[in-house]
């Protein structure tokens, strides 16, 4: 793997270029990963998402939480000349292998010396580093990430924050160890919770080993997955941010996992982050969101969501969001969508993930763009209060609304009486 | 020639089966063109489960199926006015059928009663009485605004014997002239009579007739598929093909079995529906000619093949049966892949016997489909019979058996196609 930083500013981005694979067409930074599950871009099959989505290729995120069962079947598989993307159904498409799904809340707990817990569909898993390599042997991901202990957030307490940083440190060598069995792209982890000292210290544990011998950094420990990413503090988070970006090597890329909000992800792109994935979007489809925030200047006030949930849009056949060119936008309406919603049917979340990939993956064509203008900030500012008075709020609240029969009207009933 | 003077349906056989009444047609309603023998995938609420309307026309699906009863509880008769229609409403651009709504009535609804004037029920929301009348399910459909619509008819379990039979039959009589009164809408919609009369050979004749003489273009046989022995089944279907007009499409409701399809093309059905393919793709299994394929079964987990490597479906091409069976009813992306196979089996099953039919090779393509159906199973005695009596002959069950045992085998086989057929109806639901 292969970086190359394009353009610099200072505090408002970096351009960069990311070749994965020789061959493969180099992927431009500020990224945004695809996030799945089982393999699988959540709800949408890869014919739906490459005709209705992107037919770019794509840097898929996989995580070994949703895919650790097929490690077998890949151990058969993959050969010569094709790979984990083959199996997955997207031929083409370059891989990247983490170990939490962001989707999802990781549970707390279940931290040991030895192992990582690996919280699966069926259960918990105990993974040690060495199992932890064995899978990635099997499974052969273009990059994968270092093995770490990452249950912390800004509420953990410091001992807490101490152990995720000492235990990676112990998984770590173990995988400096033994990384060259396998072809991949490592990724060095780097902990420490909200603690400048520990960070410090993560960082550190990376940069003593020979600059060779990890291609980049991911960043987790800031939030638990899921939508947890999305309430968090941005005024706590970018201070660490801060702090660790100056201590890192400049021409290795920076990921960030995590459902963070729009304007955070805009804020941590300011900070020379390079690397995010899609699992805001999908928060938000699963959530029953159509992302309407817009990034494009114009005059009028936006607001971050439009809330299928709603009954008021019950009779509006109007597009998800006004002027959007994405198949959901140009042939479906927010009153089928809402039906769609209504009667628990699988189109509805299929739709909104079309649409919120689409929003989201032209967002970072459009941060790109600002970058090369050097008009980051305008857009962070436009992003923070859209043409508004106040910063909006993009935190994600789940959807616990219950479809409740009284809502159905009585629709047969009335027109039979 | 303006579109309103053309009728909303025309219908012309293309090609006939020199052999059986097996028949390749070509139905043209107000969205489509549609090509028959059809299966009619079901999408109840508005939405095939899980495929988009583009994937659904990349299939090339001509026409799908909606459910009155639903779409009138969601999303109501008034947002569909306001939507132009369920086309509009869900942007599907091709053809339409739509129910009655009756059947949902009396099979979901355990407090629904029928009386002369309609089905009298409760509401399931506030428990309030309610009537369903033949005009009620007109004016429902026709705010709908399916190509296709049925009568109400008067439903009876299809195991019923004596006068109640009767009755229903000639209730559905009388009720299809209520319905033909109501519609408001003939210019664009075409209402369907359905063939009642249980599995009573004269009723079955008589209801035909009496139907036949209604202005209507085309007719539907219903009260089949729920649960009788398959031996009354495909002599009803017989039995009304022998006296439908030839000039007009015929749909047999409920029935979506590939061999059930066979037969009852050779038969001299038209028109198809079954909830099956979507439903069994739900809990991860995969259509093939011989049979199904459960995915979740541990011996796929290692195979590297598609499901079916002569399937042209994007799941086939893309996908292994290992991959599928690590997602199947874990990813909600594997009901939407195995809908897709299955919706294209169904289809590419109907497109090879109207290819069949218009070569004149029909009784060959069902020779050789039952071959790889039943393998070495013994084909089902229901299946030879009525075969035989469109003068189909299957070659003899390779591997002869005793005859007891064998004997003993085929009512095996014939009490759990029952069994299936039961679930094959209650799944319409």
């Amino acid at each position: 793997m292969k970086f190359v930083i394009e353009s610099l500013t200072k505090n408002s981005g970096r351009l960069g270029r990311l070749h994965i694979k020789d061959g493969a067409p180099g992927q431009r930074t500020p990224l945004l990963m695809q996030t799945t599950k089982g393999g699988s871009i959540p709800y949408l099959s890869a014919d739906v998402f490459e005709s209705h989505v992107t037919e770019t290729p794509q840097l898929l995120e996989l995580t070994l939480s949703t895919i650790d069962h097929m490690s077998e079947a890949l151990a058969q598989f993959n050969s010569a000349d094709r790979g984990l993307s083959d199996y997955i159904g997207f031929p083409g498409h370059l891989n990247v292998l983490l170990l939490r799904d962001p989707c999802e809340t990781t549970p707390a707990g279940g931290n040991d010396r030895d192992i990582q817990p690996l919280f699966t569909r069926r259960g918990k898993e105990s993974l040690s580093p060495k199992r932890y390599m064995e899978m990635v042997a099997s499974l052969r991901p273009d990059i994968y990430q270092g093995l770490c202990d990452a249950d912390t957030n800004a509420e953990s307490a410091k001992k807490r924050v101490q152990k995720s940083v000492d235990r990676t440190e112990k998984f770590m060598h173990y995988i400096y160890e033994h990384k060259s069995k396998v072809d991949s792209t490592l990724l060095a982890p780097i902990v420490g919770g909200y603690n400048t000292f520990a960070r410090t210290q993560s960082i550190k544990h990376a940069l003593e080993q020979p600059s060779g011998s990890y291609g980049g950094y991911v960043f987790e420990g800031f939030h638990t997955n899921g939508l947890s990413a999305t309430i968090l503090d941005a005024s706590k988070l970018l201070p660490i941010v801060e702090h660790c970006v100056g201590q890192l090597e400049e021409e290795k890329p920076r990921m960030v996992p995590g459902a963070y909000t729009p304007l955070t992800t805009l804020e941590l792109i300011g900070l020379g982050m390079d690397l995010f994935d899609t699992s805001y979007a999908y928060c938000a489809a699963v959530n029953f969101k159509a992302l309407t925030f817009t990034f494009v200047q114009d005059e009028v006030v936006h607001v971050p969501f439009l809330d299928i949930t709603d009954d008021a849009i019950k009779e509006d056949f109007s597009p998800l969001l006004k002027n959007c060119v994405c198949l959901s936008c140009q042939k479906h309406t927010r009153a089928y969508v809402h039906h769609l919603y209504k009667t628990n049917e699988l189109l509805g979340p299929i739709l909104l993930m079309v649409h919120n990939l689409h929003h989201y993956m032209a967002f970072f064509e459009a941060i790109r763009e600002s970058i090369a203008r050097d008009g980051l900030p305008q857009l962070t500012e436009l992003v923070r209060r859209q043409n508004g008075d106040s910063q909006v709020d993009y935190s994600i609240a789940p959807n616990r609304k219950v479809i409740s029969k009284a809502t159905m009207g009585k629709g047969f009933a009335a027109a039979a009486v | 020639m303006s579109t309103r003077t053309i009728p909303p349906l025309t219908y012309k056989v293309v090609a006939e089966c020199s052999v059986s009444k097996a028949r390749a047609g070509l139905m043209t309603l107000r969205h489509s063109e549609v090509n028959t023998p059809v299966f009619m995938p079901v999408g109840t609420q508005g939405t095939l489960k899980g495929i988009l309307p583009d994937q659904l026309i990349e299939l090339n699906c001509q026409i799908l199926l909606g459910n009155t009863y639903h779409l009138g509880l969601r999303p109501g008769i008034e947002t569909l006015r306001l939507a132009g229609g369920l086309h509009k409403f869900m942007g599907w651009p091709r053809a339409i059928l739509t129910d009655s709504g009756g059947f949902q009535m009396v099979s979901l609804l355990q407090l629904a009663e029928i009386n002369e004037k309609g089905v009298n029920f409760r509401s399931p929301f506030d428990n309030s009485e309610c009537m369903l009348t033949p005009e009620h399910s007109i004016q429902i459909q026709n705010a709908i605004g399916a190509d296709i619509m049925m009568q109400l008819d008067d439903v009876v379990k299809t195991t019923t014997i004596g006068p109640r039979v009767e009755e229903a039959m000639e209730r559905t009589i009388r009720w299809v002239d209520r319905c033909i009164e109501a519609h408001a809408r003939d210019d664009d919609q075409s209402l369907f009579p359905i063939v009642q009369g249980g599995l009573d050979v004269p009723l079955r004749q008589r209801c035909v007739s009496a139907l036949m003489e209604r202005q209507v273009r085309g007719f539907a046989v219903g009260g089949l598929s729920g649960g009788e022995s398959k031996h009354d089944f495909w002599r009803m279907v017989d039995v009304c093909t022998d006296h439908l007009p030839r000039d007009k499409p015929r749909y047999l409701m409920g029935v979506g079995f590939a061999a059930d399809l066979v037969v009852c093309v050779a038969l001299g059905i038209d028109m198809f529906d079954c909830v099956f393919p979507t439903r069994t793709a739900r809990f991860g299994c995969a259509l093939v000619d011989k049979g199904q394929l459960n995915l979740k079964q541990p011996k796929y987990k290692l195979d590297l093949e598609p499901i079916d490597k002569e399937c042209e479906c994007s799941t086939c091409k893309r996908y292994t049966r290992s991959y599928l069976h690590h997602i199947a009813t874990n990813e909600s992306v594997s009901c939407s892949l195995l809908s897709i196979h299955n919706v294209a089996y169904q289809l590419r099953l109907m497109r090879g016997m109207r290819e069949a039919i218009e070569r004149d090779e029909f009784p060959q393509f069902v020779s050789d489909f039952m071959g790889r159906h039943f393998g070495k199973d013994p084909i089902p005695t229901w299946i030879r019979q009525a075969l035989k009596a469109v003068n189909i002959e299957l070659p003899a069950d390779e591997e002869k058996q005793d005859q007891q045992t064998k004997q003993e085998q085929e009512q095996a086989v014939e009490v759990s196609q029952t069994a299936t057929s039961h679930t094959q109806h209650e799944t319409y639901i």
